[in-house]
């Protein structure tokens, strides 16, 4: 194991905590509850290996919900998210990124990082809550649990890039 | 060979993608949980819903069989039907039926029609059963409309009804509704009216109401349905009505008839006729 991945090692830790010990038991309105474990995913720079990729992202969702009791909700997120992480910061990096390119609001602008961070987001929430729901039978208060919990985990993921970033540099 | 793999190493991640992927939706599935309970009970009504549909187009292949099947069975019970019948004709010539008005407890001898004259003063129907079925002078003899008339001669297997239509024939009845009574009396003429007398000046007496037996004689039960009244007049010495009824027993097309058995009361008739022998020597 490398430095690399000692560090996603130890990004997964800590968010993992904060999630299962802080955001697990957040339910905004009663029913958004936002899941930060996504950052983990967005903050992969680009050309990293895609099966590595998609094995920390499944590993990812795999402790979310052996601690979460969720049973395969967010690692099928995770996985989907780190299947399309690449993708997607291809399509918002700007045109002279290099092959490493590391995505944050310094690197991308407010405006790209946001919307990248938002669909990274949508990807992992939308699969989390349909699977949740399983069933469309009340897709009105999935939708809202898919926008809210969005919404609220893209402004977490700008709170902590804010926050780690500035004391990074 | 080369191509294929070159092909899985292209897009291993997607292999790698569907087999985490896989994973997960196993453990959602193998966790006994909501999902788990939802994905059954959708697989099982989607399974159900394709053996239904199998069901349907199989049935429908069969349906030639099925249509075979059931011309069989109903030849079968077209047959069985016949024979019932037969079997259920016997029965019903010795058995009691169920007569207009007539409670059940009555037992019955069904009787058929054999000979009637319709246009003489006194007219007589001859029936095709006799004392060896049980049937004795001055039985009631009833159809499923209302009363024929009274057992006047009994032979071993033919009796003589004398039927409302004869001018000896009298019967003491009651109007329905108000329950007055009267006499039944034919006058020679139209086979299907008859007259009441003796109904009361006051009693309310409406058209249409039906007359029928009263139960004062002991020859028919009270309550046999006999006509409806046609029409009010008054009687010849204006003491009470003379009421026109129209007949409910149709004599012309007269088949099918049966004889009261069991309603004759000896003790009774005894009594009468010893009141009667008194009053006549106390008259003497």
């Amino acid at each position: 194991m490398n430095e690399t991945n000692l560090i996603r090692a130890g990004r997964l830790v800590i968010l993992l905590a904060i999630q299962v010990f802080i955001l697990n038991h957040v339910h905004i309105v009663g029913y958004i509850t936002p899941l930060l474990m996504g950052y983990m995913l967005i903050c992969f720079q680009s050309g990293v290996s895609r099966i590595g990729l998609l094995v920390w992202g499944f590993l990812a969702g795999l402790m979310f919900d052996i601690f979460s009791g969720t049973a395969g909700m967010a690692s099928a997120g995770c996985t989907l998210l780190a299947m399309m992480q690449p993708a997607l910061l291809r399509a918002f990096a700007p045109h002279d990124a290099d092959d490493h390119f590391v995505p944050c609001i310094r690197t991308m602008g407010f405006g790209k990082y946001f919307t990248y961070a938002f669909l990274c987001m949508f990807v992992l929430h939308a699969v989390f809550y349909l699977l949740d729901a399983f069933t469309l039978h009340d897709w009105p208060m999935t939708l809202a649990s898919v926008g809210g919990g969005t919404l609220v985990a893209t402004l977490l993921c700008i709170f902590t890039e804010l926050l780690v970033r500035k004391k990074r540099h | 060979m080369q191509n294929l793999v070159d092909f899985l190493v292209h897009y291993k991640h997607w292999f790698v993608f569907l087999l985490l992927e896989a994973i997960s939706l196993l453990g959602l599935f193998s966790f006994d949980g909501y999902q788990k309970h939802v994905y059954f009970t959708t697989a099982n009504g989607m399974v159900g819903s394709i053996y239904s549909a199998v069901s349907s187009v199989t049935s429908y292949l069969q349906l030639q069989t099925v249509n075979r099947e059931l011309e069989a069975d109903n030849e079968r019970m077209r047959k069985q039907i016949v024979v019932l019948r037969e079997k259920l004709r016997a029965v019903e010539t010795n058995s009691t039926q169920r007569v207009n008005g007539l409670p059940l407890e009555y037992s019955l001898v069904s009787a058929q029609v054999v000979n009637a004259t319709l246009h003489r003063n006194n007219n007589l129907i001859t029936i095709n059963r006799g004392s060896a079925d049980g049937i004795k002078p001055e039985m009631g003899v009833v159809c499923s409309r209302g009363v024929v008339g009274v057992v006047h001669l009994v032979s071993t297997h033919y009796s003589i009804v004398m039927p409302l239509l004869n001018e000896q024939c009298k019967i003491s009845c009651r109007l329905r509704r108000s329950e007055y009574f009267g006499t039944l009396e034919w006058r020679r003429g139209r086979v299907d009216v008859t007259w009441v007398t003796g109904i009361p000046r006051h009693a309310k007496v409406k058209k249409n109401e039906v007359v029928e037996t009263n139960g004062y004689s002991d020859i028919f039960p009270p309550g046999i349905p006999i006509g409806y009244v046609m029409k009010i007049g008054d009687s010849a010495d204006g003491m009470s009505y003379l009421l026109k009824v129209g007949l409910f027993t149709p004599f012309q097309t007269l088949r099918e008839v049966s004889v009261i058995t069991n309603y004759t009361q000896p003790e009774r008739r005894e009594l009468e006729e010893l009141a009667d022998s008194l009053n006549a020597s106390l008259n003497n």
